[in-house]
């Protein structure tokens, strides 16, 4: 058993990484409530948008801020554009016909991405990494705790705006019932267009972080979609308490393993073993037969 | 001979109408063309891609039966695929088993798993299952990173760092070289597509069709739903376990990073463009899976473009041709030919008229 000292670090690192995997989980439940569309092209998104960043960083001579906001805009900019280019012609089909034809912009933005930029393994280091703090044992830097907070806040932000704007009431009218909504006269496209919006520009977000946090490269940042997809699974995307509570557990879960010598190298297995143990749990008392179109 | 399949479910292979018998032998001379001289002309460049294509058939063939007969999406069969591999080395190493017994026990090994699998992953549907193959597919390729594929070293998982040459899994006697080994791939893939032919036109396939239209509709007409979903979730496994044994010994040597997470995606595109609701549709989707590559790389061009022509096709798939290239494409040709014969009999029509 490794000692207390050992795990320190991993804690840090955990919730870093746990407030990414949050931060992205509810941008997916917020759009999947509102339009139901899992977007799976979430992590594709921001891995380019992080990639645009780092070519502006690196590449242009514009202030690094500008790149950090391009990749912000950019998450919003093309998952809003597919929002409402494809939204409405699969509004009323299946769910996972919907998420389905999310893959295909994944597909289009790694293809661009590997065409554009090859598969070279690149570092991203944002300001925020280079003040740290120190706490007794182990260094903090800004981004890790920027990570964090900004999935906290981001949840507590989407929380209120679900419950005390009106197009937030909006948007849980929609996760209701998309028709009753439509009849009483609610926009139903210009609420699902904020909603992709929003949505996008999480995604934008969290790719800049965890191009910071876990590499720059394209292909692990669009398939991270599938760690941070465990917390909000776990919430049976729809609550977004639970998903930022799994999703921090998720990064912890993963990070503290790592001390472990025997399984360390299989700790990138847990996100998906929590996912695939919670969903088995909560689906148990599921009959078997009956299953079209619940969730 | 899939074709048909759809149009009239319970039709038995006995009663042939004559554009069936003209449509089984256009089919027949194709393959003997593909079996016997095809192999011999071409370079050994196109051999090894044509293989590859063998065996992504396969795999696609497993995914088109799930998601155009049941209605059940698998995010996850490359790494089924994957798992096959592993099964077939590590039963090739178990022993000097002649090659169709590691084949079998590599479809019967990934069966089982598959079947464990999809036994509890039933109680969910729709998204969620398609979500839980993914969190799968992610967990067994972790787990294959860190153990890698059985080449001969000690113990249960089998792998050594020690690089000696060894192959994953040796090649039948009677097909050491490419070409013969390209052959028999061939006739492997035929027998799993009769398979699957077979199972479409039989009971579970009439089991499969039910079920998709509606459940409750398929329950009340007394359907075990249960065991027809577990049969084509092992069917698709097998198949894809098959496909496996095939590929180690294709390659010779397995690496994790054949079989990636972003060829699942690609693998699904694919058969969806192939189109689901026809067992040809595989062949085209492993000749969109392996084929196109190699072309464009011929041509200089980066396979690149490729995934992004398949994110694409997605999405045209999904808004427009829920049936596929092998649904569309003979749809076109008709119109295509009727719009050459309009425009054949048009300049007559006027003299007529004169």
């Amino acid at each position: 058993m490794p000692s207390w000292q050992d795990f320190q670090p991993f804690i840090i690192t955990g919730l870093a990484l746990g407030g990414v995997y949050a931060l992205s989980g509810v941008g997916m439940v917020v759009l999947y409530r509102a339009t139901g569309v899992l977007n799976l092209a979430f992590g594709a998104v921001g891995a380019m948008g992080a990639l645009i960043a780092w070519e502006i960083v690196n590449n242009t001579t514009w202030p690094d801020g500008v790149g950090y906001l391009v990749c912000v805009l950019f998450g919003g900019v093309i998952t809003l554009l597919y929002g409402v280019l494809f939204g409405p012609p699969l509004a009323a089909r299946d769910a996972l016909v919907k998420a389905t034809a999310t893959l295909g912009l994944a597909l289009i933005l790694l293809g661009a991405m590997s065409w554009i930029w090859s598969d070279k393994a690149r570092s991203m280091v944002l300001p925020t990494t280079n003040w740290s703090y120190d706490l007794g044992t182990v260094l903090v830097n800004w981004t890790q705790i920027l990570a964090l907070l900004l999935g906290i806040v981001v949840t507590i932000g989407t929380g209120a705006f679900l419950r005390y704007t009106s197009l937030g009431t909006a948007m849980r009218a929609l996760a209701n019932d998309r028709e009753i909504t439509a009849t009483l006269g609610v926009p139903v496209r210009r609420v699902e267009a904020a909603a992709w919006l929003g949505s996008g520009l999480i995604s934008g977000a969290a790719g800049l972080l965890l191009s910071n946090l876990v590499g720059l490269d394209a292909a692990t940042l669009t398939f991270l979609v599938i760690s941070s997809l465990a917390a909000a699974l776990i919430a049976r995307l729809e609550s977004i308490t639970v998903t930022l509570i799994a999703g921090i557990v998720v990064g912890l879960v993963t990070a503290l393993v790592t001390p472990f010598l025997s399984i360390s190298q299989y700790r990138d297995m847990a996100p998906f073993v929590l996912a695939i143990v919670a969903l088995l749990f909560l689906s148990r008392h599921r009959v078997v037969s009956v299953s079209r179109g619940a969730h | 001979m899939a074709t048909t399949t759809r149009a009239r479910p319970g039709l038995s292979l006995g009663r042939w109408s004559s554009g069936d018998a003209v449509r089984a032998g256009i089919i027949t001379v194709l393959l003997l063309f593909v079996l016997i001289p095809l192999p011999g002309m071409l370079s050994s460049y196109w051999v090894d891609v044509l293989t590859s294509v063998t065996v992504y058939s396969i795999v696609a063939l497993g995914l088109n039966l799930l998601m155009g007969r049941v209605g059940l999406v698998s995010l996850g069969q490359i790494a089924v695929l994957a798992l096959g591999s592993w099964v077939a080395a590590r039963i090739a190493f178990a022993g000097g088993l002649p090659f169709p017994i590691v084949l079998l026990g590599a479809g019967l090994g990934t069966m089982v798993l598959g079947t464990l699998v999809g036994l509890p992953a039933l109680r969910l549907s729709g998204l969620y299952l398609a979500l839980i193959t993914l969190m799968l597919a992610g967990a067994i390729t972790v787990a294959l990173r860190t153990t890698n594929f059985p080449n001969g070293g000690p113990g249960f998982l089998g792998h050594t760092e020690d690089v000696r040459g060894n192959p994953a899994v040796r090649r039948p006697d009677i097909a050491v070289n490419d070409p013969a080994y390209l052959r028999y791939a061939i006739v492997v893939g035929i027998i799993l597509f009769l398979l699957a032919l077979w199972h479409v036109r039989g009971r579970p396939g009439r089991a499969w069709a039910a079920i998709r239209q509606s459940e409750p509709a398929a329950l009340a007409a007394g359907v075990n739903i249960t065991l027809y979903k577990l049969w084509a979730f092992a069917l698709a496994s097998f198949l894809t376990g098959v496909a496996g044994g095939l590929l180690a010994a294709h390659v010779g040597k397995l690496y994790t990073y054949q079989f990636s997470t972003q060829d699942s995606i690609l693998l699904l595109a694919v058969v969806l463009m192939g189109g689901i609701y026809s067992l040809w549709g595989a062949i085209v989707a492993g000749l969109f899976m392996r084929f196109l590559p190699a072309v464009l790389d011929n041509w200089g061009l980066p396979a690149d473009l490729l995934t992004i022509l398949f994110g694409v096709g997605i999405l045209q798939v999904l808004l427009t041709a829920p049936g596929g290239l092998s649904q569309q494409f003979p749809r076109d040709m008709k119109k295509l030919a009727g719009l050459i014969a309009r425009a054949v009999r048009r300049p007559a029509a006027p003299e007529r008229s004169e």
